[in-house]
């Protein structure tokens, strides 16, 4: 088969891993070497689909020994099937770079013979090119569950980061759509990868060296949607791997039948991609805004997030006997607890106010989304908005405009033009 | 009114602006000539010293060093406005990033930084060989003047490589030892394909999920703008369509 036909079917079938991340990580270029990491990443390119180009993202191969229904290389899958030399990878992954079209690579696979197999696999592609090409870019590798101790060391010595994918939330949902797979081999491998990144920092720490062991961290997915499990368990889920693993990021991955689905999930309906997007929300707040993830599930309808707004908006108008917040002395937890203020507004907020009393006009020239903010904020100056918080028809002003009562439209309007925002 | 006649560098502008605040000289009574020339006063006679040696807040020749690489000649003035309101008004001026004067300067500066990101993200080589050596040369179009600042970034990264980078607005080149600046060219100078772009766009292709189109996500990221200097970008219309078709 030729190059041209492989790369077409291994990069199709690496496209449902979602992570393209690669930024976190810091590496020189040697001497007479091509290419480094200086922490931020960065996207080279965009496909319609609104995802980045920032890897080349590929499977080794999508043979695969495994059956999980919901992946389109399972076993019983009637997709076209390629593998790739190591040496073809490391070829694409130099001539890409050279080009400025990617920061490095990601490098994926089906399961072939065994774990082990699999893994020496991909750590000969990653070793070619840090060794033999002393290649700086960034890299990518999966950490195939199950795979020994030693190998997952070797791998992160050469990555900048590893994933184990979790793909389901409970080991229910893994019976049910992925037989061979269990919850406690997929967390064995992340504990093995979060010891050596730990041993590594230890080390480094010791003789002040900078640690080489998948800097950037590691990171992991699931599927949204293929199994019955809600926001409330995934995201529960999603938190505990946070904590135990120290996990840079969960990837949430939609489920949509397509035409190889398995005939047993064939009837499932296409995941809304807002609850995709909802559950990245609440993901974001538990990592960066100091929510616990009950907080943000508690009271939710049937246990998933609210489709129509969002995660930290519903939050605040469960909470409502916590607002108004007054932005001029609220503690920096409460301020970052207020719809529409993000992190990077909540610190400039903290340094404006030690100077300047904040007043609506400065949160809108902050790019305050006031649409959201002005109901929940004491300032300095009038706001009329606030007074609505205590009214019981509240949560009817964030219904989509369609449905909602045609009472409060001259009101509302009269809000516009003050603000030019809703 | 003062009108300062300046070299249009960030250099240039903070000997002009420091002679004047220096001497105290209000921001409303000086004109930011848009001629180059060396600097020169010209009109009112310029105070005496006022204070010695003003104190510049840290931070503050960060941002102007980034904002003066905007496009937009109105940087000069409002640059000086900050550093005089600075200097003898209130020393924590930048701290207030509400002020709207402050706010703008923020915006210059973050739209430069943007600019310069994604200078690092949308350069595309092209291998040449010329004399039996290898030389990758690309073809970029800046919004605001980045070249300088964006371009170490490259020598960094691929220092084994010569290479080129042409935009209207300055060149950069690595001879793998130092980095040197020629005036801006026309686009026809650049090299017009390369061997590996075959692959590139397959691969680009290939990466799409027609099943999740998103066509103003992209657009956000991936200005229409740069299309025209990126190669998988002639994939685009061809892409949407066929999945819009699909679905």
């Amino acid at each position: 088969m030729d190059l041209k036909r492989k790369l077409a079917i291994l990069a199709d079938a690496a496209k449902y891993d979602a992570s393209c991340a690669s930024s976190g990580s810091h590496r020189k270029r040697e001497v007479k070497g091509i290419g480094n990491t200086e922490g931020m990443g960065i996207c080279h390119s965009y496909t319609p689909d609104g995802r980045c180009i920032s890897l080349l993202k590929l499977l080794l191969t999508n043979v695969c020994i495994w059956d999980c229904s919901y992946c389109i290389n399972r076993r019983s899958s009637a997709v076209a099937r390629a593998r790739f030399k190591p040496e073809e990878v490391v070829r694409l992954t130099i001539d890409f770079y050279k080009r400025n079209y990617i920061e490095g690579l990601f490098l994926s696979s089906g399961i072939i013979q065994s774990a082990d197999y699999t893994m020496e696999q991909l750590v000969l592609v990653a070793k070619t090119l840090r060794e033999r090409e002393r290649f700086g870019g960034y890299i990518h590798l999966k950490a195939v569950p199950g795979a020994s101790k030693d190998l997952l060391f070797e791998a992160g010595k050469y990555a900048d980061r590893l994933s184990a994918n979790i793909e389901m939330p409970v080991q229910k949902d893994l019976d049910a759509l992925a037989p061979e797979k269990t919850l406690r081999e997929i967390e064995d491998t992340m504990a093995d990868v979060k010891a050596g990144i730990d041993t590594a920092k230890d080390m480094a720490k010791r003789d002040g060296s900078t640690p080489h062991f998948a800097r950037a961290g590691q990171s992991t997915q699931l599927v949204v949607g293929a199994s019955e499990s809600s926001d409330t368990v995934i995201l529960s889920k999603a938190e505990a791997l946070y904590n135990r693993f120290k996990l840079r990021r969960v990837y949430y991955s939609a489920f949509s039948p397509a035409t190889h689905t398995d005939p047993a999930l064939q009837n499932k309906p296409k995941t809304p991609p807002m609850r995709e997007h909802r559950l990245y929300e609440a993901d974001w707040l538990i990592r960066n805004y100091g929510f616990a993830a009950h907080e943000v599930t508690d009271g939710l309808d049937g246990g998933n997030l609210d489709l129509e707004k969002d995660p930290k908006l519903a939050w605040a108008i469960r909470h409502r006997h916590l607002f108004p917040v007054d932005v001029n002395r609220a503690s920096k937890s409460l301020l970052l607890r207020i719809p529409g203020l993000g992190v990077r507004n909540v610190q400039r907020i903290v340094s404006i106010r030690r100077f300047h009393r904040i007043k609506l006009g400065d949160l809108a020239r902050l790019n305050v989304t006031l649409s959201r903010a002005k109901w929940f904020v004491v300032t300095a100056d009038h706001n009329p908005d606030v007074f609505r918080l205590d009214r019981t028809n509240f949560p009817d002003l964030f219904k989509p405009r369609a449905v909602q009562p045609s009472l409060f439209e001259p009101f509302t309007s009269a809000i516009s033009a003050i603000t030019g925002e809703l | 009114m003062i009108q300062v006649c300046f070299e249009h560098t960030f250099v240039g502008w903070r000997d002009a602006a420091r002679r004047l605040v220096r001497s105290a000289v209000s921001p409303e009574n000086v004109v930011w000539a848009s001629d180059k020339q060396d600097i020169l006063f010209e009109g009112e006679h310029v105070n005496g010293v006022v204070v010695d040696s003003p104190k510049i807040p840290p931070g503050f020749i960060e941002l102007a060093e980034s904002a003066a690489c905007f496009d937009d000649h109105a940087k000069w003035d409002l640059m000086y406005r900050l550093l005089y309101r600075q200097v003898f008004e209130n020393g924590n001026l930048l701290a207030i990033e509400s002020d709207p004067d402050v706010c703008r300067l923020r915006l210059m500066a973050k739209a430069v930084r943007r600019d310069i990101h994604k200078f690092h993200a949308f350069v595309r080589f092209r291998r040449v060989e010329c004399d039996n050596e290898e030389i990758f040369v690309a073809w970029h179009e800046p919004r605001h003047f980045t070249v300088e600042m964006a371009t170490p970034f490259f020598a960094r990264r691929f220092g084994s490589m010569n290479f080129s980078i042409l935009t209207p607005k300055g060149c950069a080149h690595w001879d793998r030892c130092d980095l040197t600046f020629s005036p801006g060219v026309e686009r026809s100078r650049a090299p017009s394909s390369d061997e590996t772009e075959d692959f590139w766009l397959l691969y680009y292709r290939s990466i799409f999920n027609p099943l999740r189109l998103k066509t103003n996500a992209m657009k956000k990221e991936l200005p229409v703008r740069h299309w025209p200097t990126l190669p998988e970008a002639v994939l685009i219309p061809e892409l949407i369509r066929a999945a819009r078709e699909k679905d």
